[in-house]
């Protein structure tokens, strides 16, 4: 690519970037935070509601991302729901991500052994003590690993957004390619691009783990 | 508001297009599973070239977005002079991105196998070639099968992003239906039906042989 | 002399399902005593064990803290969970797997019950801890995380836990079964003072030798049934039931490798 097309398209391709990791990081962050939710609504709730919640959740892991962005972005003006594509998207990726953060949750939830709930249980903590002193920490630890790992793949998820006009890098790629004509190199570029931040960012998350689970690991 | 009468009136022409939706998955995890294997054996090899390829393969294949490969494909072909059908083009596409999960599947089932069994086969004289095709390999296959539907499950959702490079799979299908009838609402829905049923049978599917399996 | 509860179980049955775990259930535990159940595995000693604090919940029968129904306001009526919290915070419990928090220091572990449930200064709460875990030889461990310590000493971290909230009974639910057996003896010594303290101790144990000199009354059980009550010379060393009898027999011969 030549130089005067990176300055030309440099500021935007800049200010895609800056939305695709807007959307990722909020994205994620939401998606999390209603994943732990619903997680807990299933270990908690009474048994009519946890099948209202699961059926949510095999219906958004059922259909493609692409799908459900339709839906919410063209269909939704249709029920009176009007949103911008940016925030269309962010909503989206947030649905999206939840039933799956909700499974780690879950797991993570399922693999604090019974008996250091019990030995709360058994001085006379309150439940909502032993959610947030034993269950949280202990589950939320046991859970890192699946949650780095799908905070990256929603990271790939973000170009999809660029399909409902949501302005970011792919997006900006795109408009960049089509009035230059460089459609191979512009995307090739974006694949290394996303190949490095991916790599990236898995080693640091990696590395956030070790530090993490350190002190829970048994010497030997 | 929400019209049934259109969902229905969209639902069977959409079910029809959705058999390209189906030929694109399972032709891609078809070819997966070919070149999977392939990756899976060069990434377990003696021979450092070979296993540092399969690494960058499974690495590269697995860090940038299936849209950005199926764009940077589509783009490099009518570069490098190769005239194939749309069709075949988003089958390799889909078939080469899922080859790395695969490899990885594999991978993940043979380091699961307790190094036990295998210190046992070679304990018994066994060569190396029996070791892989009479105890490893079976039970890796066993071991694996609920991933690789699971697998399926993912190009079935993914395949709706061909609809980028202009084959007419549910997803487009829908986009063309929605855009003449003026009913995206249930017309989208409608496809995420069809999405979720093919989905749940597949899980369904997968249910099945992971009991089969296991008993 | 620490204030020692007692309990009273009155026709307790147990069902999973079909099976039934408790049989008919009666049996008195006095103030200051201390009690151990033995029997084979599966019969039903640690299910009745449990049920004193209620994490097991008995189908039917009473059982009585201090003559306090746990569990039922009235037979068929569960009790709310604040009053169960209440009683249980007065029953130590003490588990075969230790059940330390492993997100926390040895001391966090002892402090935590006083902070949450006992409602102490998070200062007062571990002067407390420190003192609970001096009392069980551990005062050079209070900083370590649980898997930096032995199980013996995580056993004893564990007991630290339970008498930190001043309980009036403890409840001991084979808390020497995972242990390597050379890490046993020290965490039948702390027992071993607790008792001689004046505690209400009920001890589920595979220590025969525990049972005989520190228990004040041993049980046998077998099938979710109650074979016998009596001292521990006339269980263990003078047994007239046949089927205490073949019991031993298998546990001496174990143990005569």
């Amino acid at each position: 690519m030549e130089w005067s097309i990176l300055q030309q398209y440099g500021p935007s391709l800049l200010k895609g970037f800056g939305n695709t990791v807007l959307c990722w990081a909020l994205g994620t962050v939401f998606g999390m935070a209603l994943g732990l939710v619903i997680a807990l609504i299933q270990r908690y709730a009474p048994r009519w509601v946890t099948w209202i919640v699961q059926a949510y959740i095999e219906v958004i892991r059922g259909t493609p991302f692409l799908v459900q962005l339709f839906v919410l972005y063209y269909g939704g003006p249709l029920v009176g729901l009007r949103l911008d594509a940016l925030p269309a998207g962010l909503l989206g990726l947030t649905i999206y991500g939840s039933p799956y953060f909700a499974e780690i949750f879950r797991s993570g939830f399922r693999a604090v052994p019974l008996g250091q709930i019990e030995a709360a249980r058994a001085i006379g903590m309150s439940e909502l003590n032993i959610v947030r002193r034993i269950l949280l920490p202990l589950g939320l630890v046991s859970a890192l690993p699946a949650l780095v790992n799908f905070s990256i793949i929603l990271t790939k998820e973000t170009v999809i957004l660029s399909i409902i006009t949501v302005p970011e890098l792919l997006y900006q790629v795109q408009r960049m390619s089509a009035e230059t004509f460089r459609y191979l190199e512009a995307n090739l570029v974006l694949a290394l691009f996303f190949w490095g931040l991916v790599e990236a960012i898995s080693r640091v998350g990696h590395r956030m783990e070790a530090r993490i689970t350190k002190h829970l690991i048994e010497r030997t | 508001m929400f019209s049934f009468a259109v969902f229905l009136e969209s639902f069977w022409p959409l079910f029809w297009a959705a058999r390209y939706t189906l030929l694109i998955s399972v032709l891609g995890i078809g070819l997966g599973l070919v070149i999977g294997t392939l990756i899976c054996a060069a990434r377990l090899s003696p021979y450092p070239p070979l296993r540092r390829f399969a690494a960058i393969w499974v690495s590269f294949l697995r860090g940038v977005p299936l849209l950005v490969q199926l764009l940077v494909f589509y783009y490099t072909l009518p570069v490098i002079g190769l005239d194939v059908p749309p069709m075949v083009a988003a089958v390799v596409t889909v078939g080469i991105c899922a080859s790395a999960y695969i490899s990885e599947i594999w991978r993940g089932a043979i380091a699961a196998l307790p190094k036990g069994q295998t210190e046992a086969a070679v304990a018994i004289g066994m060569n190396p070639r029996d070791v892989w095709t009479r105890v490893i390999l079976p039970q890796a296959v066993t071991l694996s099968l609920p991933a690789l539907i699971n697998e399926l499950i993912l190009l079935v959702k993914a395949s709706s992003l061909v609809s980028v490079v202009g084959i007419l799979e549910l997803t487009r299908a829908s986009q063309a239906q929605a855009a003449t009838t003026f009913r995206p609402l249930e017309v989208y829905i409608a496809a995420a039906c069809i999405y979720l049923l093919i989905n749940l049978c597949l899980a369904a599917l997968g249910r099945y042989l992971e009991h089969r399996t296991a008993a | 002399m620490l204030a020692a509860s007692s309990v009273e179980i009155r026709k307790v049955n147990k069902y999973y399902g079909d099976f039934q775990a408790l049989k008919d259930i009666d049996l008195s535990i006095l103030p200051g005593k201390v009690t151990c159940l033995i029997g084979p595995s599966g019969s039903g000693k640690s299910t009745l064990l449990r049920c004193i604090n209620f994490l097991e919940e008995y189908d039917s029968g009473e059982v009585r803290i201090d003559g306090q129904l746990i569990g039922y306001d009235a037979p068929g009526k569960r009790m709310p969970g604040r009053k169960l919290r209440e009683m249980r915070r007065s029953i130590g419990m003490v588990f075969q797997q230790f059940n330390l928090w492993p997100h926390m220091t040895a001391r966090e572990n002892v402090a935590e019950g006083l902070i949450r449930v006992r409602g102490m200064s998070k200062s007062e709460a571990e002067r407390r801890a420190a003192e609970a875990l001096a009392k069980v030889g551990l005062a050079d461990k209070m900083a370590n995380h649980p898997s930096r310590l032995s199980g013996g000493q995580q056993q004893r971290v564990a007991i630290a836990r339970a008498i930190a909230m001043e309980p009036k009974l403890m409840l001991f639910d084979e808390p020497t079964s995972a242990l390597d057996p050379e890490l046993v003896g020290e965490v039948l010594n702390v027992m071993k003072t607790l008792a001689g303290e004046g505690m209400t101790m009920v001890v589920v144990t595979h220590e025969m030798g525990f049972a005989a000199h520190v228990a004040d009354q041993v049980v046998f059980m077998e099938k979710g049934e109650l074979v016998g009550v009596d001292s521990p010379d006339r269980i263990l060393h003078h047994p007239e039931d046949a089927r205490i009898q073949s019991f031993l027999r298998t546990y001496h011969e174990r143990n005569s490798f």
